[in-house]
């Protein structure tokens, strides 16, 4: 199974802006693995690393494979998530 | 319960008040620079809330006057933002009851409670919604089913029995989230708080998907306390592990404090293990013999409940100090001088603080949610800081965060005390399962019990000025309880000095 690194910024900026709501949301995924068709291991990692400088202004900060999302939220970051792990069902 | 743990427009706004509030009060700037914090929240032109961006400033503007701890402002009257903000600008508390206020204009006017049929009724030939009715509210008009509201007794039994669950019950959600049924309309059908019976537990603001409900805030007195050089100690709750993120150890939180001219922080389960003992020894001393049960006293909510609600048992509520008043007194011996912080979890203990007794140990409060606005404020990163753990409390102390947890402790401290000795436990968390354990006592069911009420769905996890989702919230907790060195409150040598 393949693993899917999911970084989330926990600076203050980020979690003042919901940041660990966000890592509740995609935790959340794991109990619709079967809904979902996930293919993949999600794994959190928390980090306060992501991207330049403070962020004042772009928090909450994720990144998806190494792409970085800013102003991310909840519905955003799950549907990357999903797009990214879903099994591709074949006709 | 159902928005805590999702991160909402309404969450956001909330933060980022204080977050500006305590960015003015540390800045030199003239106070009447709140006029200018709307505009910072609310920005462009485009509403992305409600109807207009006006309103939306409007009600951001009332929401940093209750953050500064100012009244509401009456709108038929042409008073400015910053009106009073000179007088409140203060190095000391400042707070004029009420503590809870419902912004009416944010309000939503949401309907009261009410059954009403939706979409899914599909009008069938079985139609037992009307057959169970008891008082023949509900009739079929146009084939489907239709409830006469000046009929209905809200009984639920049309709901109960509809098999397409067409039929749904309906409340305003600061309603549904008041254990005390507190709230009350105004002559415009918007929710207004009867005082008399709220006991300010603080779960309607975290209720309201408006944003129409808010608390008022000390921030910005507590900064101006801090400018002034005055030495100023953080006593924090023991729902404080994780609240600030995973970067934010408790050691690292004590450092951030420091950093924001805190001159110590102190565990207040330090408190509830002095606490404990007091109450495991009055336990046994006492019950059944001189009162019929023990009910804890640390959530102020639960013990204004028990004696507001149930005045014939007040004598049944432990006397102990609670967490937060025992660790004041012993800082305050200490530093006699000092002005100590409560950072918790709740708005209630705010109230607490302000009763005549507490006033001279307890000279401000905040919750979880506001310091984070001043870390955010002054740039506080956890990350970049290192500092040592705090070791004040038992492992017990720091479970007083969690629901059982209370008990737990007293219970823990009476097998210690005395061996052999069982005791009969029931608790309650949420205002309304606590009222139901009152009644039950009350009805002579609880007695020789140790009766633990929490206000706040699981615990003080669970009040509404903290940041960490519920669950999330007692891991931290419980692994901080796992690295103290002292496992229950009558091992602790600091409380026992206090005790003698």
């Amino acid at each position: 199974m393949k693993k899917l690194i999911v970084e989330v910024c926990v600076c203050t900026q980020c979690v003042l802006n919901g940041a660990m709501d966000i890592i509740e949301s995609i935790e959340s995924l794991q109990k619709l693995k079967v809904q979902l068709r996930l293919n993949a291991q999600i794994q959190v990692v928390t980090t306060t690393t992501l991207g330049e400088g403070k962020h004042t202004c772009a928090a909450p900060v994720v990144a998806i494979n190494g792409e970085i999302i800013e102003h991310a939220d909840s519905e955003t970051v799950m549907s990357k998530i999903v797009a990214l792990t879903t099994k591709d069902v074949k006709c | 319960m159902l928005m805590r743990g999702v991160f909402t427009p309404v969450t956001y706004i909330r933060r980022q008040v204080f977050a500006e509030v305590a960015r003015l009060a540390y800045s030199d700037e003239d106070p009447a620079a709140i006029e200018e914090i709307p505009y910072r929240i609310i920005t462009g032109e485009v509403p992305l809330y409600r109807d207009s961006v006006f309103k939306e400033r409007a009600i951001v503007g009332e929401r940093v006057r209750l953050a500064c701890g100012l009244g509401l402002r009456e709108m038929d009257k042409p008073v400015p933002i910053s009106k009073g903000v000179e007088e409140c600008a203060k190095p000391e508390k400042y707070y004029e009851p009420p503590l809870v206020n419902v912004i009416p204009f944010a309000c939503n006017a949401c309907e009261e409670k009410s059954y009403f049929v939706t979409d899914n009724c599909r009008g069938c030939f079985a139609h037992p919604c009307i057959a169970v009715c008891p008082v023949k509210a509900v009739s079929m008009v146009n084939g489907r089913s239709v409830i006469d509201k000046s009929k209905c007794v809200k009984c639920g039994r049309c709901a109960e029995a509809c098999p397409y669950n067409a039929i749904v019950k309906y409340d305003r959600p600061c309603a549904e989230a008041c254990g005390v049924n507190a709230i009350e309309s105004d002559h415009l059908g918007r929710a207004k708080i009867n005082y008399d019976k709220c006991v300010s537990c603080g779960q309607c603001i975290v209720a309201c998907p408006f944003s129409a409900i808010a608390d008022k805030s000390q921030i910005f007195q507590l900064i101006k306390a801090i400018k002034s050089g005055q030495e100023v100690i953080a006593a924090i709750a023991p729902a404080f592990v994780g609240q600030f993120g995973p970067s934010a150890t408790p050691a690292k939180v004590k450092a951030a404090l420091k950093q924001l001219g805190f001159a110590d922080m102190v565990e207040v389960a330090l408190g509830a293990d002095i606490g404990a003992v007091e109450e495991a020894h009055h336990f046994i001393d006492s019950v059944p013999e001189k009162q019929a049960f023990l009910a804890t006293s640390c959530c102020p909510s639960w013990s204004v409940l028990a004696k507001q609600h149930f005045p014939e048992l007040a004598g049944c509520v432990s006397t102990a100090l609670t967490p937060m008043v025992a660790t004041a007194r012993i800082i305050k011996k200490e530093h006699p001088t000092a002005r100590v912080v409560f950072i918790g979890p709740c708005s209630s203990k705010k109230l607490e603080a302000s009763r005549r007794t507490v006033r001279s140990d307890v000279d401000f409060v905040i919750t979880f949610e506001e310091l984070m606005g001043m870390f955010a404020a002054r740039g506080v990163e956890f990350a970049e800081l290192a500092g040592e753990a705090p070791e004040d409390a038992s492992a017990s102390g720091r479970g007083y965060a969690v629901a059982g947890g209370v008990a737990d402790a007293i219970v823990s401290c009476i097998h210690d005390l005395y061996p052999g000795r069982e005791v009969n436990v029931d608790r309650a968390e949420g205002l309304a399962n606590c009222k139901k354990m009152l009644t039950l006592a009350k009805a002579g069911k609880r007695n020789g019990y140790l009766l633990e009420g929490m206000a706040c769905p699981g615990g003080c996890v669970g009040g509404a000025g903290t940041i960490l989702p519920i669950n999330k919230a007692m891991i931290s907790v419980k692994q901080f309880q796992e690295q103290a060195g002292i496992q229950i409150a009558t091992k602790n040598p600091k409380a026992q000095e206090t005790a003698e």
